[in-house]
């Protein structure tokens, strides 16, 4: 019976040691990892668009994030788009509320600054605020749209969706048409190996410059993959040549990974659906925008 | 019992004799998942061999405050804190290594190597010999796998650290995880043909 004392004293005792050298760590490093995290996700997006640390934007090019809410409460669900509003309107943001059969239901401004909207909780906070008594709102995604002079050149497109073993986690880049420009996968824990491939070269820029009539179509082939593309595909041959092989294969259906359809078939199921549902909404969001004449910074 | 081997008879004792995967037979299932390629192999056994080093020096260290009853969730309270704190620098100094990385340090909390050598060596014996038996260990581990990574890599996708030297996939069967399996006792054979042949040969002599 003494014994019991000791042991759960002990463990008690051992388990607040590692607490605080794990907390300690956590306290150390978290600063480091945001900030890698932040710049890791900057890198990523600017290759998107194909630019890189040689090839930098132009001072033109600007991005703008639009952050999409589901409103519920009131007179049921609706959607509410948080969108950056141009330099000579008054509020710098403005919610702008769509119900669910896409008419306009009002805009409320809201004075943030840019720094507080990339803040998940600041930002989440504000909005419900701004909503008054009986309604929430639950985020949902964000979606970057890049301008060029004031003129739309490219969307940023981010999704999570189920791959062979968890969860895969992509940013794509999609222009004025919604042609892809390129895709990248961010997170993933399929097999190395197998469905780990999904991460290379080879896999990823067979979805370049598919036009999105040829997306919805879209199938997946178990065929091996053509040497000739493939070398086209990891840019091991001059970049005219690259462009051409593109374009021959650009109707072409995605070239399965060897031992890995599933993880295959799911990126592009994935991609097809993040492309699709932004196309619908971002019609939406445009009749409502040029009906209501709101003058928003894309 | 007290030690009597040499820092380096420890160290060689790891890697040679009582090595972790082909003479031990230990932390298969997490080894012959990973061990795809030569870098995964690797990787993976660098991994495994700071959060033993690390485990090893801790359990030496508070081996008189520990008590007998309630030595096994010890050791794995110590494996899970140093897993959790090499994963968080990993992540915030050097997120390049991480990237490739990242998912096997999570795996280690459950290899029952570095359990295994807390409860044989490191809750009996000194700092010091705990030390270089963790070193020798983990070098152990990593050799392995670097090996089980070389055959798969060659088998399975052509190719030698990621670069294609027979230009065709012989056998894809070799990547999956079971062929680990194949590999492992493959190899486990020759070990111990090799060390049959080398005793015979010693026994002629004498």
């Amino acid at each position: 019976m003494k014994d019991i004392y000791t042991i759960i004293f002990r463990l008690t005792l051992s388990c607040i040691l590692a607490a605080l050298v794990m907390g300690g760590t956590y306290i150390v490093t978290n600063k480091a990892k945001t900030h890698n995290e932040h710049a890791r996700e900057q890198q990523v997006r600017l290759a998107l668009l194909g630019y890189s640390s040689t090839n930098p934007a132009p001072e033109s090019v600007e991005l703008h994030a639009m952050y999409r809410y589901v409103i519920s409460g009131g007179t049921g669900q609706s959607i509410g788009y948080l969108l950056p509003m141009s330099e000579k309107s008054e509020m710098p943001f403005s919610l702008v509320i769509i119900d669910l059969d896409g008419n306009f239901v009002e805009a409320v401004p809201l004075q943030i600054t840019p720094e507080k909207v990339s803040e998940h909780s600041e930002r989440d906070k504000l909005v419900t605020a701004s909503l008054g008594t009986g309604r929430t709102a639950r985020f949902a995604d964000q979606v970057i749209i890049v301008t060029d002079d004031g003129a739309r050149a490219a969307y940023l497109l981010g999704g999570k969706f189920q791959g062979f073993k968890t969860f895969i986690n992509v940013m794509l880049s999609i222009d004025p048409t919604y042609s892809i420009m390129g895709l990248e996968v961010l997170e993933h824990e399929e097999d190395p190996g197998l469905g780990a491939e999904i991460e290379q070269d080879y896999f990823r820029n067979q979805f370049k410059d598919k036009p999105f009539d040829v997306l919805k179509t879209l199938a997946v082939v178990k065929k091996p993959l053509p040497k000739d593309y493939q070398n086209a595909l990891e840019g091991k041959i001059d970049e005219s040549m690259v462009q051409q092989m593109i374009e021959q294969y650009r109707d072409q259906d995605i070239y399965a990974l060897t031992g890995a359809t599933i993880s295959s078939d799911a990126v592009l199921g994935g991609v097809k659906g993040i492309v699709r549902k932004f196309v619908y909404r971002l019609t939406i969001l445009d009749k409502v925008i040029k009906e209501q004449q709101l003058a928003v910074a894309f | 019992m007290a030690n009597t081997k040499t820092s380096m008879q420890l160290v060689t004792r790891g890697i040679l004799s009582e090595n972790p995967i082909f003479k031990l037979a230990l932390s298969m299932c997490p080894a012959v998942g990973i061990s795809t390629t030569v870098m995964n192999g690797f990787m993976l056994g660098l991994a495994v061999f700071f959060v033993q080093v690390c485990s090893s020096v801790t359990i030496s260290l508070f081996k008189n405050h520990i008590h007998p009853r309630i030595r096994i969730p010890t050791y794995t309270l110590t494996i899970a804190t140093w897993v959790t704190v090499i994963d968080l620098v990993l992540a915030a100094y050097l997120p390049e290594a991480y990237a490739k990385m990242g998912i096997f340090v999570k795996l280690i909390v459950a290899f029952a190597i570095i359990t295994m050598r807390l409860e044989m060596f490191a809750c009996k014996e000194g700092m010091k010999d705990s030390f270089w038996d963790a070193v020798g260990m983990g070098l152990g581990f990593m050799v392995g796998m670097m090996v089980i990574g070389f055959v798969r890599e060659l088998l399975g996708s052509g190719a030698i650290l990621g670069h294609d030297v027979l230009g065709f996939k012989p056998l894809l069967f070799f990547i999956l995880p079971s062929a680990g399996f194949f590999v492992v006792g493959l190899m486990m054979a020759f070990f111990n043909w090799v060390e049959l042949e080398y005793k015979k040969k010693k026994g002629g002599n004498s």
